[in-house]
C-alpha cells in the first residue's frame, strides 16, 4: 500500500465520523492549547527579564565589597539579603581604591555605590527616600530610560532626576509638568551646637540625639520612565539620583546604616559597594581576580543570571507538567475513539484482509488515523493557545494600565513554540496509536467476516 | 475425472477450532485436487465444514495438520504476511453476504484490491471501470452498495474478487442471499469467467440445479469429512 493512499484511506473514515474525529481532536487542541500558552508564558517572562538585564547594562557590571563578614543589607526592598563575604578585613573601599580599580585594564568607569536615606517633598507631599549618589556618565548612559527632561550632563550640574513612579507618589500625575520644578531634600546630619551639652544618660535610653536636619532645593532636571522589571539588583533602582559633585554639598552622615558603624573600627569607613563597570564580558574573569587579588569581595550579575535562567527553566517545567495532564488525557481519549473504529469496522478490517491487505497496511491505515487527529488537535492548539495568551495578556495588561505599570507582552511566541506542539502532538497520538493499531493488525478475517 | 494438471492439491488436512473447551473438528482427513480451468462445486448441509475449507484455500486460515499447496506454493506454511499477498495476487474470493464497504461507492469498493497491491491512482481507476463492465454495471460505478440490488452487489464482488487477475476464484454460497433467477445469473457469470479466462472456480453451494447445471465436478462434505465425488464434464 502506498503511502499516500494510505493517508487518502484514513482521512476519508475520518471525514465519515466527522463529530467524533472533531471531538477527539478537540481533547488534544485543549491540552496542546494549554501547553503552548503555558510555556510561551514562560518564554515571555525569561525574555522580558533577560531584555531588562540586558538594557540595564547589567551584565557588563561587577559589583565589588569591602572584605569581612556578611552584613545585612539596609535596602529596605530586600531586607534580609545579604552581601557575600570574602577577601580581606583590612581592605577598605575608599576613593584611592576607587580610583585604583578604575586603572585596571578593561574597566570603563568605577563608581561608589552612595546612598543616604532623605525626605523628599514636592509641594505639600512627603515621602522618604534613599537618594542614590550617581556619576553623570552613568546617568547618561542607557542604564535609564528618560521618558522626561533629561540627565545631568556633569557631576557638579545642580538638579536631579526622580522616577515616574515617585512622581505619582508625590501627587504628580503628569510627569512631563514636573521637570523644572524644584524638589526639596531633607537631610539627616549631626547638631555640632548639641554636641557640647549632651547628656550621655539620654542618648543611651534613645532621647535627645543630637540630631540636625536641613533642607535643600534642586530643580527636577528628568524624569525616568517606570520599567516593567526594573526592580532586581540594579545600580540604578532607586528613584532619586543625584550627581556627585552636588551630593557633597549636602550634610549628611557619613553612613546609612548601623552596620556601617562596625565597620569604622579601623578607623576609615570606605564605601559599602563600588559598581565597576567593563568594557566588555569578556574582561569579567580578569577584572574579577584582579579585584579579589586586591581583597576585596566581587559579586557579577552575569554569573547570577545562570541561576535566573535556572529559575525560569525550573518555572517552565511547572507550567509544562501541568499542560501535560491535559495531554495524558487527550491521548486516552485518542486511543478510546480508536479503539471504537477498530469494533465499529471490524467487519471492513476483514473485507481488506481477504482482498489482500498485510497486517502492516492494516496497521498503518489506523496509525495515520491518529496521527491525522493530533495533528488537526495540534493544530487548532497551536490557535487556541495563541489566542488564549492574547486575551489573557490584554486583561492582565487593562489591570495594570490602571496601576501605571507600562504595557507587557506576557507572553512570547517565538516559531519553535509552535513547531515543538505541532511535533509534539503527532507524538503523542502516534504513541495513542500503537495499541489501536496492533489491534487491528490482529483482527482474524475469518471471525470478522463472519461478524454481524 | 480431470485432465488439467492440479492447481490446488490437498493432502489430509484437518482443521479442529478450541470453542470454550470443546475441541470441534471442522474438517478432518481431508484429501482433493483441482485441475487448473475446472469449476468445482463443494456441497454439503451446514456445518458439513465447506465454509472451512474454503476459508482455508482462500489463505484467510490456516489448516490444523496436513497441507495445501496452490499454484505450485505451500500456503499452509505461510507466515502471515506471505499469506497476504497470496490473497491479493492468486485468489479472489466472493460471499453469501458480499461484504462490500458500505461507505464507498461499487466502483472504490472495485478499487479496493488494487490499493493493497501498490497500483497507481489511474490504471487504478482504468481497471475498475473495465471490470464493472465486464459484469455489466458501468452505468452504476457511483452507487453505493446500499443503493444497489443484492444481484449488482455480488457482481460488484465479483469485479473486485478479479481485481488483480487471479488464477483462482472461490465463491462462498454466492447465492445464498439472492433470488433464484438472479442466482442463476450469478453463477452464470462464474461459469462464464471460468470459460473466457481459464479461471479455475471453487462454488460452495448447496443449490443442486445450479451445481448440476455450471458446475464440472462436485466434492461432498459430511462432518468435515468428504463423502463422495463426482464429475461430468
Amino acid at each position: 500500500m502506498k503511502f499516500r493512499d494510505a493517508v487518502e484511506f484514513s482521512l476519508a473514515s475520518l471525514r465519515k465520523r466527522r463529530l467524533r474525529t472533531f471531538l477527539t481532536a478537540s481533547g488534544v487542541m485543549i491540552g496542546i492549547g494549554a501547553l503552548v500558552s503555558m510555556i510561551s508564558f514562560g518564554t515571555g517572562m525569561q525574555k522580558n527579564v533577560t531584555e531588562a538585564f540586558k538594557a540595564s547594562d547589567l551584565f557588563n557590571t561587577l559589583m565589588v565589597m569591602p572584605g569581612g563578614p556578611d552584613v545585612p543589607s539596609h535596602d529596605p526592598d530586600q531586607p534580609g539579603r545579604s552581601v557575600p563575604s570574602g577577601g580581606r578585613r583590612d581592605a577598605v573601599l575608599d576613593d584611592t581604591a576607587v580610583s585604583e580599580i578604575a586603572r585596571i585594564p578593561g574597566v570603563r568607569l568605577a563608581y561608589p555605590d552612595v546612598n543616604f536615606p532623605a525626605l523628599i517633598g514636592l509641594g505639600e507631599k512627603e515621602e522618604f527616600r534613599l537618594v542614590q549618589v550617581v556619576p553623570a556618565a552613568i546617568a547618561a548612559s542607557g542604564a535609564l530610560k528618560m521618558g522626561w527632561g533629561k540627565a545631568y550632563s556633569s557631576d557638579d550640574e545642580e538638579g536631579v532626576v526622580v522616577s515616574q513612579s515617585l512622581l505619582r507618589r508625590l501627587g504628580k500625575v503628569e510627569p512631563g509638568a514636573a521637570v523644572g520644578q524644584k524638589l526639596r531634600i531633607t537631610s539627616v546630619s549631626i547638631d555640632l551646637g548639641k554636641l557640647a551639652s549632651i547628656d550621655l544618660a539620654a542618648v543611651f535610653s534613645g532621647q535627645g540625639f543630637p540630631v540636625a536636619t536641613e533642607s535643600y532645593d534642586f530643580p527636577i532636571l528628568g524624569v525616568t520612565e517606570t520599567t516593567a522589571f526594573g526592580g532586581g539588583p540594579s545600580p540604578v533602582q532607586n528613584e532619586v539620583l543625584i550627581p556627585p559633585g552636588t551630593a557633597r554639598r549636602i550634610k549628611r552622615l557619613p553612613m546609612t546604616s548601623i552596620w556601617d558603624l562596625f565597620r569604622m573600627r579601623s578607623g576609615r569607613l570606605g564605601y559599602s559597594t563600588v559598581s565597576v563597570k567593563l568594557e566588555s564580558l569578556r574582561d569579567l574573569e580578569r577584572v574579577k581576580s584582579r579585584v579579589g587579588d586586591m581583597g576585596y569581595t566581587t559579586f557579577a550579575l552575569a554569573d547570577q543570571f545562570e541561576q535566573v535562567t535556572k529559575g525560569f527553566y525550573f518555572m517552565d517545567m511547572v507550567l509544562a507538567a501541568v499542560g501535560m495532564i491535559a495531554i495524558v488525557v487527550a491521548a486516552l481519549g485518542i486511543v478510546n475513539t480508536m479503539v471504537m473504529s477498530i469494533l465499529e469496522r471490524y467487519r471492513e478490517i476483514g473485507v481488506m484482509k481477504a482482498v489482500g491487505a498485510g497486517d502492516g497496511d492494516v496497521k498503518r491505515i489506523f496509525f495515520f488515523e491518529s496521527a491525522a487527529i493530533g495533528l488537526l488537535g495540534g493544530a487548532g492548539g497551536c490557535v487556541l493557545g495563541w489566542a488564549v495568551s492574547l486575551v489573557i495578556n490584554r486583561i492582565v495588561n487593562f489591570y495594570t494600565a490602571r496601576q501605571g505599570m507600562p504595557y507587557i507582552d506576557f507572553f512570547a511566541f517565538p516559531v519553535w513554540i509552535f513547531a515543538g506542539a505541532l511535533g509534539f502532538a503527532l507524538l503523542v497520538s502516534l504513541v495513542s496509536g500503537i495499541y489501536p493499531a496492533r489491534r487491528a493488525a490482529r483482527v482474524d478475517p475469518v471471525v470478522a467476516l463472519r461478524h454481524d | 475425472m480431470m485432465n488439467n494438471p492440479p492447481i490446488i492439491q490437498i493432502r489430509s488436512i484437518a482443521k479442529t477450532y478450541i470453542i470454550g473447551r470443546v475441541r470441534v473438528a471442522a474438517l478432518e482427513d481431508v484429501t482433493l485436487s483441482v485441475g487448473e480451468g475446472r469449476f468445482v462445486a463443494i456441497s454439503g448441509s451446514s456445518g458439513s465444514g465447506k465454509s472451512t475449507l474454503l476459508n482455508l484455500l482462500g489463505g484467510l486460515d490456516t489448516p490444523s495438520a496436513g497441507t495445501i499447496e496452490v499454484a505450485g506454493a505451500l500456503i499452509s506454511a505461510m507466515d502471515r504476511n506471505t499469506l497476504a499477498r497470496y490473497r491479493r495476487h492468486q485468489v479472489g474470493m466472493i460471499f453469501q453476504s458480499f461484504n462490500l464497504i458500505p461507505s464507498r461507492t461499487a466502483l472504490e469498493n472495485v478499487e479496493l484490491p488494487l490499493i493493497f497491491s501498490n497500483v497507481d491512482k489511474k490504471e487504478r481507476k482504468h481497471r475498475a471501470v473495465e471490470l464493472l463492465e465486464k459484469v455489466g454495471l458501468s452505468h452504476r460505478g457511483g452507487h453505493r452498495p446500499m443503493e444497489l440490488s443484492g444481484g449488482e452487489q455480488q457482481r460488484v464482488a465479483v469485479a473486485r474478487a478479479l481485481a488483480n487477475n487471479p488464477r483462482l476464484l472461490l465463491a462462498d454460497e454466492p447465492t445464498g442471499n439472492l433470488d433464484s433467477h438472479t442466482a442463476k445469473e450469478i453463477v452464470g457469470l462464474l461459469a462464464e469467467l471460468n470459460r473466457s479466462r481459464n479461471l479455475t472456480v471453487v462454488l460452495v453451494s448447496h443449490e443442486e440445479g445450479l451445481v448440476r447445471e455450471y458446475a464440472q465436478e462436485v466434492v461432498r462434505l459430511r462432518d468435515g469429512r468428504v463423502v463422495g465425488m463426482e464429475s461430468w464434464a
